[in-house]
């Protein structure tokens, strides 16, 4: 469970903190206001000053406030139905990137339509190598964009 | 209208069977592309170049750009299903468009879409067709300081808009323009904010957020309501289509104030994604429903379409009459047309006069063919809400991923994608209203260039942006726009109560 | 034609001599086409002829894909090339960005880093002014900019780049001193001419054409040690060759040029790089190519193997000579 507070406080510190990196980072290119008007950094230091403000307002009015934010804003039930969904996808992506894209899509839809979708897995895998294949032909073969290829398309040859 | 009659003959070049038929095979394509985030316009015609090589000039710029009204068409009906815009400029079409189609009226809001966007593309091309001479001239007066204005004015617009926090808005459209500011510096020709990754150095694509803020923050969010998709009871019937076609002249305010929004950013070099941003926040200022905007008001829907399509086909006036690409999709049609031995340019219109009003009736035509290709898609793709959940979701998952590493190619901004949905999602449950960083992502840096152009100019005086009748009235508009929540917070406060009790 | 026979022989020995040693390389599956542009661009449209002459004659077995990888102007697409080292089925296109780009901008790439494959062209440049101003030559022009110096201001595309180099040069030949506005592109570049608001630019004259023909603007000198090739008139009293060379019209930068050029990634057999160089070449001699050169106007000049090598020395030593003056180069 995770109260609206904690959220609050846990956003505006990121957002500070996104804020602060672009401070720091634009101190590197000049932050003055040069004989031909503002130096790179200028633009994105002052910006990152803004951010960096408003988020602690933000976090001041949170902590100022914390009594009408006890409230929850994702319940247990629905914390883990977002982490079921969200789980496979982080693991999508990374089989993406270790097995390329096309092999990645046939697995990661055959194992959440057989495990969370509650299909037979055999209709679960013909709907993923199906898709698979899809996007294959239409985006590789058709629009002749290329997508990330891992050591399945290499053994086969095509790549 | 000394451009009638060679438009006439335009309309007899690209009145044929075999032109037609170019135009429903373009925007078919069109639709395809458009459908699919990642893919867009550019890929499409580039694509199709190689084979136009054989063709006539005026048969293949047809097909190509048949193909893109398809995309931009493609673009907002995503938007509306599954609120994944397939195209920059169809961001704002998610705003209303899918809060309708989760309360059951997809084919509503698609239905209005393609109408108001059909409508703004016809005034875009009216506007050509009668002002052709005068749009080149009024372009060639825009340097630097009005291009400032002009994003300046489009800023100024969106400011205040919104319940959500001040100082939560400050936080998202900084955070905008922070990422815009990543990767090369037009202006000093270094590198910035790339903090040594390579990842970095071609900046943070703004597809890639949008895919990322839209498409999977909100799959996020349906997510945590349990596994189904609010839009299954959508039944759609043809007499849906056209008693919402019926009810179009109630928007004739919107659709007119669009239309002028579109143009206007179109003939400047704010183009489509601004246009449809700024019209949106115009129709939400001005709209007597404003409290319904974002909870699925139809104005909200025909709002940025028609703006976004009027500044897309205004748009192709300076390319042609100038020979400056307006777009991505604009560049690879310019080089198609040097290839097929076409100069674009101010005398293309004298050379080649054929092939001018060609285009041009084509785009009359194209426009309504598109319109009729794609209404009759309606019902195929709304019945793709009736597909479980529980299988449509992880196919969004896939084709969201394959969009973001389509973009460009690289493995980095598939992580990207999945940070930028997580934001959305945060952002979404914690009220960070999206809208100021996306429209951040797409002007911040045109504008800080402009900016700093200026300066160059200038020698570091700000006068510049006075220093003639036109970029002293934008900017003094833009200024105007910036502070009008304040001055009409007093006023606003009656007409809100006004509003209220009609809605009731 | 000496030159010609020199290459025609130093081909014939680099074939024969990597037919002995080992088998011809052929490509083994498609070649991706990397262009350091994004679509539209001067690298983009480069590597898209080369595409579509290969398809037209079949002059590869293997087919082709094209990706853009333009970002940070173009380093994006080196840095990529060197992640590939050792895969010879990815061909980079660009200009002299690729030796020059590291001097401006800390990169995570090496000008060695890449493989230099051959040069098929070289875009000229020109001094351009807008048609209404009262100059009708380069020597009166650079009159008017010494008199005032830091008022007029002389567009281009990007910083720290070609057009800005250039500049760098006529100012530094000539002891004046414009103000220079970067531009997204030569194409702005040359709308804000014709629209009046810079002075001059210095744009290819594939950029600048088409207002040139409707007389908004007009052509001063050529930065080219011959004038260019004779071809149809552009308005009704010029052509490209009536346009003088700037020294001859008195501004003492004799040659600027900027090559069109091919890399494969590093560590890859010579027999690959050999294998493009001939396909490229073959290429340079179809009639679609020399109409590209043509309708650009741009040089057409194939330098491949040492000849490049030399040339590249040359022309980075040349410009990094403005650049450490103009204290442009990073650490």
């Amino acid at each position: 469970m995770i109260s609206r507070f904690s959220a609050e406080i846990g956003t505006a510190i990121a957002t500070a903190g996104l804020g602060l990196t672009a401070v720091v980072g634009s101190l590197e290119y000049g932050v003055g206001w040069g004989a031909a008007g503002p130096e790179p950094g200028t633009f994105p230091f002052y910006i990152g000053l803004l951010v960096t403000a408003a988020s602690l307002v933000t976090l001041a009015q949170t902590v100022v406030g914390r009594a009408a934010l006890q409230t929850v804003l994702v319940d247990r039930i629905q914390g883990m139905r977002v982490a079921s969904f969200f789980g496979p996808m982080v693991l999508f992506v990374i089989a993406s990137l270790l097995l390329g894209l096309c092999v990645a899509t046939a697995l990661y839809l055959t194992f959440v339509m057989w495990l969370q979708g509650g299909y037979r897995i055999a209709i679960s895998a013909a709907a993923g190598l199906t898709a698979a294949i899809f996007f294959y032909f239409v985006l590789e073969v058709g629009f002749q964009v290329p997508l990330l290829k891992g050591p399945f398309e290499a053994a086969l040859g095509l790549y | 209208m000394e451009n009638f009659a060679p438009l006439m003959h335009g309309f007899g070049v690209a009145l044929t069977t075999y032109h037609v038929a170019l135009m429903i095979v373009g925007v078919l394509l069109g639709i395809l592309v458009g459908v699919l985030p990642g893919l867009g316009a550019p890929n499409g015609v580039s694509l199709l170049l190689p084979l136009t090589f054989t063709m006539d000039p005026v048969s293949a710029i047809i097909l190509l750009s048949s193909m893109y009204w398809g995309a931009l068409f493609g673009g907002s009906t995503t938007s509306i299903l599954f609120n994944i815009p397939g195209e920059p400029s169809s961001a704002a079409t998610t705003f209303d468009g899918y809060p309708m189609a989760k309360q059951g009226r997809a084919a509503e809001a698609l239905t209005l879409a393609f109408l108001s966007a059909g409508f703004g593309a016809l005034v875009g091309v009216i506007l050509i067709t009668v002002l052709s001479g005068w749009v080149a001239n009024f372009a060639l007066q825009f340097s630097s300081p009005e291009y400032f204005a002009v994003y300046f004015l489009a800023f100024a617009s969106f400011v205040g808009l919104g319940g959500a926090s001040p100082f939560k808005t400050v936080v998202s459209m900084g955070l905008g323009f922070a990422f815009a500011a990543v990767g090369m510096d037009t202006i000093s020709g270094g590198l910035r904010l790339t903090y040594g990754f390579n990842e970095l150095l071609s900046g943070i694509s703004f597809l890639i957020a949008v895919i990322g803020l839209f498409g999977i923050g909100e799959l996020l969010l349906t997510m945590e309501e349990g596994l189904r998709f609010d839009g299954i009871r959508a039944r759609v019937a043809p007499r849906d289509v056209i008693r919402t076609i019926a009810t179009m002249p109630r928007y004739w305010l919107a659709l007119v104030r669009s239309s002028i929004i579109g143009c206007w950013m179109g003939i400047t070099p704010g183009g489509p994604t601004a246009a449809s941003f700024m019209s949106y926040a115009f129709a939400k200022r001005l709209s007597r429903r404003k409290e319904g905007f974002g909870k699925g008001e139809p104005e909200g829907v025909v709002a940025p379409e028609t703006a976004d399509h009027a500044a897309g086909s205004s748009a192709i006036l300076p390319m042609i009459a100038l020979g400056v690409p307006g777009s991505a999709t604009a560049a690879v049609m310019m080089g198609g047309l040097m290839i097929w031995g076409l100069n674009p340019g101010p005398m293309l219109f004298i050379e080649r006069p054929d092939f001018v009003w060609g285009l041009i009736a084509s785009m009359y035509l194209g426009n309504i063919v598109a319109v009729l290709v794609v209404l009759s898609t309606i019902p195929i793709f709304a019945s793709i809400l009736r597909i479980p959940f529980a299988i449509i979701g992880p196919v969004i998952v896939v084709v969201c991923f394959i969009g973001a590493y389509t973009v460009a190619g690289r493995p980095f901004d598939l992580w990207l994608a999945l940070a930028f949905g997580v934001a959305g999602y945060i952002f979404k449950k914690l009220d960070y209203p999206i809208a100021p960083l996306v429209l951040a992502m797409v002007l911040g840096d045109k504008a800080e260039d402009a900016f700093r152009q200026s300066m160059i100019m200038s020698k570091g005086s700000l006068s510049i942006f006075w220093s003639n009748g036109l970029v002293g009235t934008l900017i003094t508009l833009g200024m105007l726009l910036a502070v009008w929540p304040l001055v009409a917070a007093a006023a606003g406060r009656l007409a809100r109560a006004k509003s209220s009790s009609a809605a009731a | 034609m000496l030159k010609k026979t020199s290459w025609l022989l130093a081909t014939a020995f680099t074939v024969v001599l990597g037919g002995a040693a080992q088998a011809e390389w052929q490509p083994t599956k498609p070649v991706e086409f990397v262009v350091t542009s994004s679509p539209g661009g001067g690298t983009d449209n480069f590597a898209r002829i080369v595409q579509s002459i290969i398809a037209k004659h079949k002059l590869m077995d293997q087919s082709v894909v094209v990706t853009n990888k333009g970002g940070g102007s173009g380093a994006e697409g080196y840095v990529y090339a060197k992640g590939a080292a050792g895969d010879p089925h990815k061909l980079t296109f660009g200009t002299n960005n690729e030796y020059l780009l590291p001097y401006v901008a800390k990169l995570a790439y090496k000008p060695d880093d890449l493989t230099p494959v051959a040069a098929m062209a070289l875009d000229e440049f020109l001094l351009w002014v807008n048609a209404k101003a009262p100059f009708d030559d380069a020597k009166s022009y650079i009159e008017a900019v010494k008199a005032k110096p830091e008022t007029l201001k002389m567009g281009g595309s990007q910083s720290k780049d070609t057009d800005q180099t250039l500049t760098s040069l006529v100012e530094d030949a000539t002891g004046t001193k414009f103000i220079y506005v970067p531009f997204q592109g030569g194409g702005t570049a040359a709308v804000q001419l014709a629209g009046g608001h810079i002075d001059s630019n210095t744009n290819n004259p594939n950029e600048n054409a088409a207002q040139w023909k409707a007389g908004m603007i007009k052509p001063l000198c050529v930065f080219s040690p011959t004038r260019l090739q004779e071809g149809p008139k552009v308005t009704p009293t010029m052509g490209w060759s009536d346009i003088p060379t700037c020294k001859e019209a008195g501004i003492p930068v004799d040659q600027f040029q900027m090559p069109r050029t091919t890399w494969l990634p590093g560590g890859v057999p010579a027999t690959a790089v050999t294998f493009y160089a001939n396909l490229l070449k073959k290429v340079s001699e179809t009639p679609e190519w020399k109409e590209y050169i043509e309708r650009t106007s741009q040089t057409g000049r194939f330098l491949a193997g040492e000849e490049l090598k030399t040339f590249i020395a040359q022309d980075d030593t040349k410009n990094k000579k403005v650049f450490e003056r103009e204290g442009w180069v990073v650490r």
